[in-house]
């Protein structure tokens, strides 16, 4: 076993890491089975605005709809479940002195570290291609296929895309979705690599993510100038695949952000465990 | 504040009769700082290919920071370590593929199975079989328990286990700090016939760290001393014993003829005991002599037996540098 290996197979020997699975699916199947039984009363809702201007006609409460419903709810909660593997990846390993195995042999400090990151991305993108499974799936069985409208609300346009194209488009989605949970995991494997306990990373994070979304929408002109490189605004990359026309330039805006959040807390993340004195 | 050990049995007596010896772990001015406090200062170690080499101290002397240092868990604030020839911090994976370390004791992933540990933890250094695992499990005595969780595993289970790790990788050195620590005596005994065995049957140089002076006596070739971060010994253990005072307890009769004798000799310092024998503290180099002594003078020795004379040596220097 290569070390990325070992750190994966670890990662999937723990029931802890079982409990964002148990979680979300749990919340999707909840979800999706009230959906089902309620089915009438969401539709009347959802047309009662669209219906003064469209003339709507179809299997408009289809599984697409559905995914998209559930992920626009959830992708402020993944993050909880994302930290609790990648806030415990490394200060685990000094909460239960297996560290002092781990960096006596061979391989260096920051392959042990990278491997661990990767383990980390790993797991966050099997979280989210999960949720992904899980929606589409059962959305699939319960709602059956269809065109997917999505409202824009608050920009007063609706947009529709066709059957045909749905499928690459939620891949895209979950592709950037992926993304985007990427940083908040980058986040909770810094501060774990600062920690040696498994708490302390959790709500680090959480704090993180909260503190940047409050300052994102802070109506301040010194808040709003900071808005546009804070993470926290780019995380929904994964609605604008779902948009027409794609916004592409968007898109590439908010991934180069969201990577280099990736890139400085990984490489902080590097120089702080090689330096590390293990003293646990 | 150091001191070179007043027999000259010390750093460079001992060394000067071990030229011809590798030295496969030295360390040259050694320090750790944690902020204003030297946790270990000016470690001047030197172990040769095949010694069982005891790193000697009470809790708290800085046994554990220096093994930490030469095993790369902490970074060296001063001074440098050389294994087997190689500067360790330039060539690290090279030289550690050619040791194993088990710090304070052997912590192992407890959700995991032996099996599965000493996998994970072999792989780190090279390719392992499952034949290589199972045999390393048989020689610690857990072949009937390779396939249960580390979590059902007592204490001494997981020393033995730790040991199985360093077998498996088949080290030329092997480093184990306070590798008794926590263990009944019986887990003591088998861990201390496994150190003899990886020394005596597989070749490997043993270097562990104890505060516990007999398991020196039973185990070490050669020993250094630290107390306060500071090394105030090092040779071997019977040089460094050979030099020093001792205490003997002495059966002999007629008693009151012996004791008169003794007395009138300069290099004897008699003890008085109450269970009808009496205690000398002679150089421990003229134990055979006072024996001649009184033996020539119609004196009957039952019994000669020298009183705990590694601890009586460990106190004299310590409090020394305590009064320094």
């Amino acid at each position: 076993m290569n070390l990325f290996q070992i750190e994966v197979y670890k990662t999937f020997s723990r029931w802890r890491t079982y409990i964002a699975f148990g979680f979300l699916a749990l919340i999707v199947i909840l979800t999706e089975v009230v959906m089902k039984l309620s089915a009438r009363e969401i539709l009347e809702r959802m047309m009662r605005s669209m219906q003064k201007d469209f003339l709507i006609f179809g299997n408009v409460l289809n599984g697409w709809f559905i995914t998209a419903f559930i992920m626009n709810s959830l992708h402020l909660h993944i993050p909880f479940l994302i930290t609790l593997v990648a806030g415990d990846i490394v200060s685990s390993e000094a909460t239960s002195g297996t560290v002092r195995l781990l960096l006596v042999r061979p391989p260096s400090r920051s392959a042990v570290i990278t491997a661990k990151y990767l383990a980390t991305l790993f797991y966050t993108a099997a979280v989210v291609i999960f949720l992904g499974i899980m929606c589409i799936m059962l959305g699939l069985i319960l709602f059956g296929s269809g065109d997917l409208i999505m409202n824009y609300a608050t920009q007063f346009r609706i947009v529709f895309i066709p059957e045909t194209e749905i499928p690459l488009r939620m891949f895209l989605a979950f592709t950037a979705a992926i993304w985007s949970m990427a940083v908040v995991a980058s986040i909770a494997f810094l501060f774990s690599t600062l920690a040696e306990n498994s708490i302390g990373p959790i709500i680090g994070t959480m704090a993180v993510v909260i503190v940047f979304f409050v300052i994102g929408n802070f109506p301040f002109d010194f808040f709003r100038a900071l808005t546009p490189y804070l993470f926290t605004t780019h995380m929904n990359i994964w609605q604008r695949f779902l948009d027409t026309p794609i916004p592409w330039r968007q898109i590439m805006v908010s991934a180069a952000i969201l990577a280099l959040h990736c890139i400085v807390l990984f490489a902080i993340a590097l120089i702080v465990y090689r330096r590390k004195d293990i003293k646990s | 504040m150091k001191r070179e050990h007043p027999s000259g049995a010390g750093t460079k007596t001992g060394t000067h009769r071990r030229m011809k010896q590798e030295t496969v772990l030295r360390t040259s001015g050694l320090g750790k700082r944690f902020g204003a406090r030297w946790a270990a200062r000016d470690i001047n170690l030197e172990v040769h290919r095949g010694d069982v080499f005891c790193f000697l101290g009470p809790n708290g002397a800085g046994k554990s920071t220096t093994i930490r240092m030469i095993l790369t868990l902490l970074l060296p604030t001063t001074g440098s370590i050389e294994i087997f020839g190689k500067d360790l911090h330039a060539e690290r994976s090279d030289v550690l593929s050619r040791v194993c370390g088990i710090v304070e004791k052997p912590d192992f992933y407890l959700y995991l199975t032996a099996y599965k540990n000493l996998e994970i933890f072999g792989s780190l250094t090279r390719r392992i079989s499952s034949d290589e695992i199972m045999e390393a499990l048989d020689i610690v005595g857990l072949k009937s328990r390779a396939f249960d969780k580390v979590k059902t595993f007592s204490h001494g289970m997981k020393q033995r286990l730790g040991i199985a790790q360093a077998l498996l990788t088949t080290p030329e050195m092997i480093i184990l700090d306070e590798p008794t620590a926590g263990l009944d005596p019986q887990g003591m005994k088998e861990v201390r016939e496994l150190i003899t065995m990886l020394s005596q049957e597989k070749g490997m140089t043993v270097f562990l760290s104890t505060h516990l002076l007999s398991e020196v006596e039973l185990v070490a070739t050669r020993m250094a001393v630290i107390n306060h971060g500071e090394m105030i010994a090092q040779g071997s253990v019977a040089e460094l014993l050979e030099q020093e005072q001792a205490e003997y307890s002495l059966r002999v009769s007629p008693l009151k003829t012996a004791v008169k004798l003794m007395n009138g000799l300069s290099w004897v310092v008699l003890r008085p005991d109450e269970k009808g024998a009496t205690r000398v503290r002679i150089d421990s180099g003229r134990a055979s002599e006072l024996i001649r002594f009184l033996v020539m003078h119609d004196i009957e020795v039952f019994s000669f037996y020298p009183h705990r004379t590694l601890e009586d040596f460990f106190l004299k220097i310590t409090e020394g540098i305590s009064e320094i």
